[in-house]
């Protein structure tokens, strides 16, 4: 394990594309989710209100509301790692590096595992930022203080965590299916996007003519983008006194592991049966 | 003992045999020639030996175990082209081989001095000539200081100088008993260096033995003498010579490995004849290349 993890580290350290996609990421993340704030200034700057409220006071610092707020916008960014998983993965593809680490005495299961160690040490590590952005913010902003709200709804950070995890884990069956960067990564950003959202609202809400099936709503559930943005639900509307999904629902997590399990066995499988 | 052994290993790509039911045994202290023209199957065959290409049908044992990571450890392999990270400097890259072989970073100084790196070890390895990436692959190989090494194609960009290097280093290593699979097509470097050879044409063996058995059938000598009539005449009653060829007014014989040269001067002494001419000429791999190539 921590030999895989350590010839993980000496490839990607000395890469700058790698440092300079994970600082994006963490610059991001930390401006957006801490940035919240001073965007609700500006919009009062600009005179804006919601139905007469001021939006300087919407309580979206307030623990452990900040959890799933922060957590769900933080989602979006997902892809920056997943850039780095398949840079990284192309460039073994094409030095073929990957067959000479084969050569030199790995085993393909162990070349999948230190793949997984270094996705498992992004999805960590986005998520330990994720935390402390959501911390400090929350400790200068929330109303409500005290260890038990701050601890309160943090399953979300977990959800976070497995959903960057198998996003990464997606992106590393593809590049290792595909072979070619450029392809997978615009691939990946059109199906993430645009193709499967578009899919989704047809089978949720199908146009009458269409006459789908009533479980296509269902169906539409287990789509594997779908399925991880499920972990997640939506949170704003609460601020308009709508209903939301305020916890993380185990069914939809075990929709996610079986994607991820997918995912890595068919990435082993790929690799086993392929001439490298 | 027997370091390698395969059992009918095949592979084919769609209609295409790339290699056919292949036996063979290496020994250990073999020092192992790969021969054939290009396409005849080497590198397919050690591509199936070092786990990146997957045969079709047949099996292989490394040290008699089946393959494994672990038994890739103790192989150090070059495959065609040198493949290292581009970003990353000669040390660091060794730095990951080390780290895959569990073998320690304390041999990478050694080695990058071995293989004439050194000076450069910290310049990345994509601004490398091609004899340098070579250098480096060899370097890889012989980090870990494994009993066995798989070298194909090893002068492969090289230039004259580093071609002497390398084969004397491939003849150093080989003294210290280690077990070498050489793949070339260079006839000659395999001549200087092995001590056993297998012949592959279109994924075929056509040959395997010992390279000393097999040039003996081309050792000859070339005698003269003042009187050629009475040379021949006398010659023919000397056993062991299995050809006579007259050429350019000297005879040429063809003869057993048993018979020394001096066996065939003492004879002719004796039945007082003084030669003029006594050349000993070893045969070349060559020669006996094509021989088993045309053969077939």
């Amino acid at each position: 394990m921590k030999r895989l993890f350590q010839i993980e580290w000496l490839k990607l350290k000395h890469y700058r594309p790698f440092w300079v996609l994970t600082g994006l990421y963490a610059l991001l993340v930390t401006l957006i989710c801490a940035g919240v704030h001073f965007f609700f200034i500006f919009l009062k700057n600009q005179g804006a209100d919601f139905r007469g409220v001021d939006p300087t006071i919407i309580p979206f610092y307030d623990f452990p509301d900040i959890w799933q707020n922060i957590t769900y916008i933080a989602t979006f960014f997902k892809i920056f790692l997943a850039f780095i998983v398949i840079i990284t993965t192309a460039n073994e593809l094409i030095n073929k590096t990957l067959r000479q680490n084969i050569i030199d005495g790995m085993g393909k299961k162990g070349w999948i595992q230190s793949k997984l160690l270094l996705i498992g040490g992004l999805s960590l590590a986005a998520t330990l930022l994720l935390f402390f952005v959501g911390l400090i913010s929350g400790l200068l902003l929330s109303h409500p203080h005290g260890y038990p709200h701050i601890l309160a709804s943090t399953s979300f950070l977990f959800a976070y965590f497995l959903e960057v995890f198998t996003f990464l884990t997606f992106a590393l069956f593809l590049i290792l299916l595909v072979r070619r960067s450029g392809l997978v990564i615009v691939g990946l950003m059109m199906y993430t996007f645009a193709f499967e959202p578009f899919l989704g609202v047809m089978l949720m809400f199908p146009p009458n003519e269409f006459n789908f099936p009533s479980y296509t709503y269902d169906l539409a559930q287990l789509m594997p983008i779908r399925a991880l943005n499920n972990l997640i639900h939506v949170p704003y509307q609460k601020y308009a006194f709508r209903e939301i999904q305020d916890f993380v629902s185990l069914k939809e997590v075990f929709i996610v592991c079986c994607w991820l399990s997918f995912y890595i066995g068919m990435s082993y499988l790929i690799l086993k049966n392929r001439d490298l | 003992m027997t370091i390698l052994s395969t059992q009918n290993l095949t592979k084919k790509y769609g209609k295409l045999t790339a290699l056919n039911q292949l036996n063979f045994q290496i020994e250990k202290g073999m020092v192992f020639g790969l021969l054939g023209p290009n396409g005849s199957g080497k590198t397919t065959t050690l591509g199936m030996l070092l786990n990146v290409l997957t045969p079709t049908s047949g099996s292989f044992q490394w040290f008699g175990e089946p393959p494994s990571a672990d038994s890739r450890k103790k192989i150090g392999a070059i495959l065609e082209t040198p493949c290292f990270y581009p970003y990353m400097t000669a040390s660091q890259n060794l730095k990951v081989v080390a780290q895959i072989k569990n073998c320690g970073t304390q041999n990478i100084d050694p080695t990058l001095k071995t293989v004439g790196l050194y000076e450069r070890r910290n310049d990345p390895f994509k601004t490398y000539s091609l004899g340098m990436k070579q250098r480096l692959a060899i370097g890889a190989a012989l980090l870990a200081n494994p009993p066995v090494l798989i070298l194909d194609e090893p002068t492969n960009g090289l230039d004259p100088h580093g071609i002497v290097e390398i084969r004397e280093l491939v003849i150093q290593i080989a003294q210290s008993g280690k077990t070498i699979i050489f793949a070339s097509h260079l006839l000659d470097e395999v001549q200087k260096v092995c001590t056993d050879f297998m012949v592959l044409r279109k994924g075929q063996k056509l040959f395997q033995g010992n390279v000393k058995v097999a040039l003996s059938d081309q050792r000859t000598v070339e005698v003269g003498a003042s009187n050629l009539d009475n040379l021949q005449t006398v010659l023919s009653e000397f056993n062991g010579i299995r050809k006579l060829e007259h050429k350019d007014g000297k005879y040429q014989l063809t003869v057993a490995p048993e018979i020394q040269t001096a066996d065939i001067s003492q004879f002719l002494f004796d039945k007082k004849i003084v030669l003029n001419h006594l050349v000993e000429k070893e045969g070349s791999l060559e020669k006996q290349f094509l021989k088993i190539l045309s053969e077939q």
